[in-house]
């Protein structure tokens, strides 16, 4: 057992991580700055982002615009001193990432150029063609390997944060080569873990979305906000859940029911395929419902059309769509329509952060899909969020160098009690048990179907209470569960473990924030309330964890600055 | 530049096994291509004693002629033409030259390299036959 | 119909118990046209082994965990799609050329030590500050080096190449690429800095041409290329006068 000390560590290499550990070591070049991830970082899910990242970059478009569509987009819930800071950052964050090497695609005059998305009035998404995130997360990844002062420990798992008299001083991270617990101590720790996909059966999340960042920040005492907001995408490929990005509609694709109609006439008349994801996602599943949509081997389909873009703007513009089509559907989609049903995508909930990624734990900030900052509300905006990571990574990583600067050094005594105790944890509960019965697949599986069905695109009172007990009864049989792997080199089926009691924890603070929000709002739609009641729920839902699968839930009034509540229409 | 925290581990170290170019075609022909080279040495160095030789004068030089030696001559003729075929086809991956601000197609570029290749072939072959008569 | 099955005989080593590598075989529910390699590993880990070790996560082909041997090429396996290896069994082993850690998962941080090597950043004599706004760069000078830049770091073009398996000094298909990623970029400068090391002992020179590299590349990278162009280059900054410009 080991142990290490740094000024500041981040916990995820994805963008938010990255880009978190690069700022502290810009605002205070003496920080040592550790980086803990479960995976190698080029590996981390922003890598599959497609579509791009908003900013406003031209000199008829404003901030205002962008905080507005930014607002409307998340059904009010969003925080609006926050909207109106990232707007201002964001230009500076992708002329940033230019520096760095972004390969942004260009106007004829050598700018960068920007491309229409879902609820934004105007356009001002920068794309890498349609490997936006792919390229964002690489050229950020290679640009981190010139800093001396960061230290990077890949492929080590955090099963536990360092919390002592309510300060954060570290993580125990299992390391999954060795099978090693070590204390990674420090003055400050970033969460940048990204979201919880998996806790869906059908979702475009990669297998390393787990939640583990929120769960980690939850256990440790810090309330999930809004965690009842989970994003469907429209526009996900059947059986695997690929993703079809929204730049896809943005550069004129049509989606047409089974009758050949663009069935979004019917629900955002002014907007159509542009219309926020939440709207779309329902308006699909209405369509499906009433009997409009295409049968198919995974369930209901629409078709998602750009025949008539030609096959050279999709080329340009959309290769990489054409490459998944060719490659995982036998489609190419310059001459057939893509199969598209909606997906789960994002969670806009997340760890309760301020503006500047500070969560109520001193010395423990968030950023990135797994903090809930207050930008998102309801409903995120596509093109958000690789924005976000960027905005919100640079502020936690230099709030975090700044509070290191003068935090008090992290002392081993504790520490090493804290270590010692989360490691025979861990290994009595799986390494070492005797009479498991429960397979980790199946529990998984169920869980992910169980979500589906009742904290999908629609919920009601009886979709979730059935949902709250069957998940009671999957944490019993958690209990039980059983590993057959009893090495200690890259035991995968641990951490599978790990993160499937990560994963029950945050499927549960999503199942009874959701039921307990009875109003519809943003991507939260219930039957049984299909209107949205500002008067009660213009608020924030914060859930604390407690001994009892059911959190102990607050609310905290949304901030409110310029743009007062109106109907949301498009 | 970045470090990593490294922990020392017991492997598995991989070994090519001895059969590796026996495994796959691509891997075949290359090791035959790289195996050519030896015969095509051997053909040049005695091309060089026979320069050697005729430096007496034409009246007491007789070419090397046997049997043997033709067919090692036109092996090694294949050999090299396998070279010149896998060194111009190269030629268009590696070349890039713009015409009109357009990238010229690769193929492009092979097929023309072929074409000079031909070309010069004849007007050597040509100069050869012409001269000796 | 009755369900299908297939075979997948798969590499298991644990060092803390073997020797050395062997295959163990299982049969996996073949159910459905689209399931693919991984999907049956996912099957075996989920539902008949649990202790089966193996790196994937995005399932599409973009986060390049997933590469390992598949029936003696190296491929994505969550792009090899079991409807065109059954009903033959599908061998499923490491990638090649790699030190193996346990059962399907590789050793590659000799990769990640020579990317870093290359120096995989933009390098410029001097930085023009974020209030100048981007640099301008037009589509055409992308295309450039566009191709390079889609390197996923997936190893399968290391697996491929036996000059690697040979000599694990050799820098390599991807670095190489990468590095000519950056030196082809409008806004780098700094492929002085890069030079001693591509063009070093262990660099570009190692490359005899096998060009599988580029035949096993899921992403169109084309390395083999990227060595070429490279071995032009230097040669025409030695050889002719103007060649040593920046």
């Amino acid at each position: 057992m080991d142990f290490e000390s740094y000024d500041v560590l981040v916990v995820g290499g994805g963008l938010a991580g990255l880009r978190a550990a690069i700022a502290a070591v810009e605002a205070n070049p003496r920080v040592k700055v550790g980086m803990v991830s479960k995976v190698y970082p080029m590996r981390s899910h922003t890598v599959s982002a497609e579509g791009g990242a908003a900013a406003v970059m031209s000199a008829d478009d404003s901030y205002d615009t962008h905080a507005f569509d930014t607002i409307k987009g998340s059904d009010y819930l969003a925080d609006q001193d926050v909207v109106e800071a990232f707007t201002r950052e964001a230009p500076v964050e992708i002329i940033q990432m230019e520096h760095w090497g972004c390969p942004w695609s260009r106007n004829p005059d050598g700018t960068i150029a920007v491309r229409p998305f879902g609820g934004m009035t105007t356009w001002r998404t920068c794309f890498a063609a349609d490997k936006t995130g792919f390229h964002m997360l690489h050229t950020v990844f290679q640009t981190s390997l010139k800093y001396p002062q960061i230290t990077r420990h890949d492929e080590a798992f955090v099963t536990k944060l360092l919390v002592e008299d309510s300060r954060c001083v570290g993580v125990v991270a299992l390391d999954i080569r060795t099978g090693r617990f070590d204390a990674i101590t420090a003055r400050s720790v970033i969460l940048a873990t990204g979201g919880l996909g998996r806790v869906y059966a059908f979702t475009t999340n990669g297998n390393i979305c787990t939640g583990d960042g929120m769960a980690l920040a939850y256990r440790a005492g810090v309330g999930l906000k809004d965690m009842e907001m989970v994003q469907f995408h429209p526009t996900g490929l059947p059986f695997t859940g690929i993703l079809i990005t929204e730049a896809v509609r943005g550069e004129g694709g049509y989606l047409l029911n089974s009758e050949g109609e663009r069935f979004l006439k019917r629900y955002v008349p002014n907007k159509m395929e542009l219309g926020p994801r939440d709207i779309i996602s329902r308006a699909m599943v209405t369509e499906f419902e009433e009997g409009r949509g295409f049968e198919g081997p995974h369930g209901k389909y629409m078709h998602l059309d750009v025949r008539h873009l030609g096959e050279k703007v999709i080329d340009r513009k959309l290769p990489f769509m054409r490459e998944l089509g060719r490659e995982f559907v036998g489609i190419d989609i310059v001459t057939d329509p893509i199969p598209v049903r909606p997906v789960q995508h994002y969670m806009m909930g997340g760890v309760d952060a301020d503006i500047s990624g500070e969560t109520p734990i001193l010395g423990l900030y968030a950023a990135g899909e797994c903090a809930n900052v207050g930008l998102n509300g309801g409903n995120r905006l596509g093109s958000n969020s690789l924005s976000e990571c960027l905005v919100f990574g640079a502020a936690a990583g230099r709030a975090a160098a700044h509070y290191a600067s003068s935090a008090k050094p992290v002392t081993a005594n504790p520490v090493d009690a804290m270590l010692w105790d989360e490691a025979r944890r861990v290994e009595a509960e799986y390494l070492e048990k005797k009479g498991g019965v429960e397979r980790i697949g199946p529990i998984r599986e169920e869980m992910q179907l169980e979500m589906d069905a009742g904290a999908g695109v629609f919920r009601t009172k009886e979709s979730l209470s059935r949902l709250a007990r069957n998940l009671g009864g999957l944490r019993e049989r958690f209990e039980k569960v059983k590993v057959d792997d009893s090495s200690r080199t890259f035991n995968t089926e641990i951490t599978a473990a790990l993160e499937l009691d990560f994963m029950l924890e945050v499927a549960s603070s999503i199942t009874f924030s959701a039921l307990a929000r009875e109003e519809s709002r943003g991507a939260h739609a219930r039957r049984d309330f299909p209107e949205r009641n500002d008067a009660k729920f213009l608020k924030h839902t914060l859930a604390f964890h407690t001994n009892t699968l059911a959190p102990r839930l607050e609310y905290r009034d949304v901030k409110i600055t310029t743009f007062k509540p109106q109907a949301r229409t498009y | 530049m970045t470090t990593e925290a490294h922990t020392a581990q017991p492997e598995y170290r991989w070994r090519m096994p001895a059969d590796w170019w026996a495994r796959q075609r691509h891997y075949f022909l290359y090791v035959v291509r790289e195996f050519t080279a030896l015969p095509l040495a051997l053909w040049l160095l005695w091309l060089l004693v026979e320069i050697k030789r005729a430096g007496d004068g034409p009246g007491r030089y007789a070419p090397h002629g046997s049997m043997p030696f033709v067919v090692f001559s036109v092996v090694v003729l294949l050999f090299a033409l396998y070279h010149s075929y896998t060194f111009l086809s190269l030629a268009g991956t590696i070349l890039h030259f713009k015409v009109f601000d357009r990238p010229v197609p690769s193929r492009l570029i092979v097929l023309s390299q072929f074409g000079l290749w031909a070309a010069a072939s004849v007007v050597v072959g040509f100069a050869l036959i012409w001269f000796a008569r | 119909m009755p369900d299908k099955t297939i075979t997948i005989r798969a590499t298991r080593y644990d060092p803390e118990k073997d020797e050395k590598p062997r295959l163990q075989s299982y049969d996996v529910p073949f159910y459905d046209e689209s399931m693919v390699v991984l999907d049956a590993l996912n099957h075996i880990k989920s539902h008949v082994d649990g202790s089966l070790s193996y790196r994937w996560s995005c399932r599409m082909g973009i986060c390049g965990s997933c590469g390992m041997m598949v029936n003696g090429m190296p491929k994505l396996t969550c792009n090899a799609f079991l409807r065109d290896y059954w009903p033959r069994p599908i061998v499923v082993e490491p990638l090649n050329n790699f030190p193996v850690i346990r059962d399907l998962v590789i050793d590659m941080d000799d990769f990640m030590h020579k990317l870093k090597s290359i120096k995989p950043w933009i390098i410029r004599k001097q930085e023009i500050p974020l209030g100048a706004r981007e640099h301008r760069q037009t589509n055409e000078q992308i295309d450039d080096f566009r191709q390079f830049s889609e390197c996923i770091n997936c190893m399968l073009c290391y697996a491929a190449c036996p000059v690697y398996g040979l000599n694990s000094e050799f820098l390599g298909p991807a670095a190489t690429a990468l590095a000519r990623r950056y030196n082809l970029d409008s806004r780098d400068q700094g492929l002085k800095e890069r030079l001693p090391v591509i063009g070093g002992a262990e660099g570009i020179w190692e490359c005899s041409f096998v060009g599988e590299c580029s035949v096993v590349c899921p992403k169109g990278v084309d390395p083999a290329k990227a060595i070429q162009q490279t071995k032009l280059d230097t040669t025409m900054r030695f050889v002719l006068p103007y060649g040593n410009r920046d």
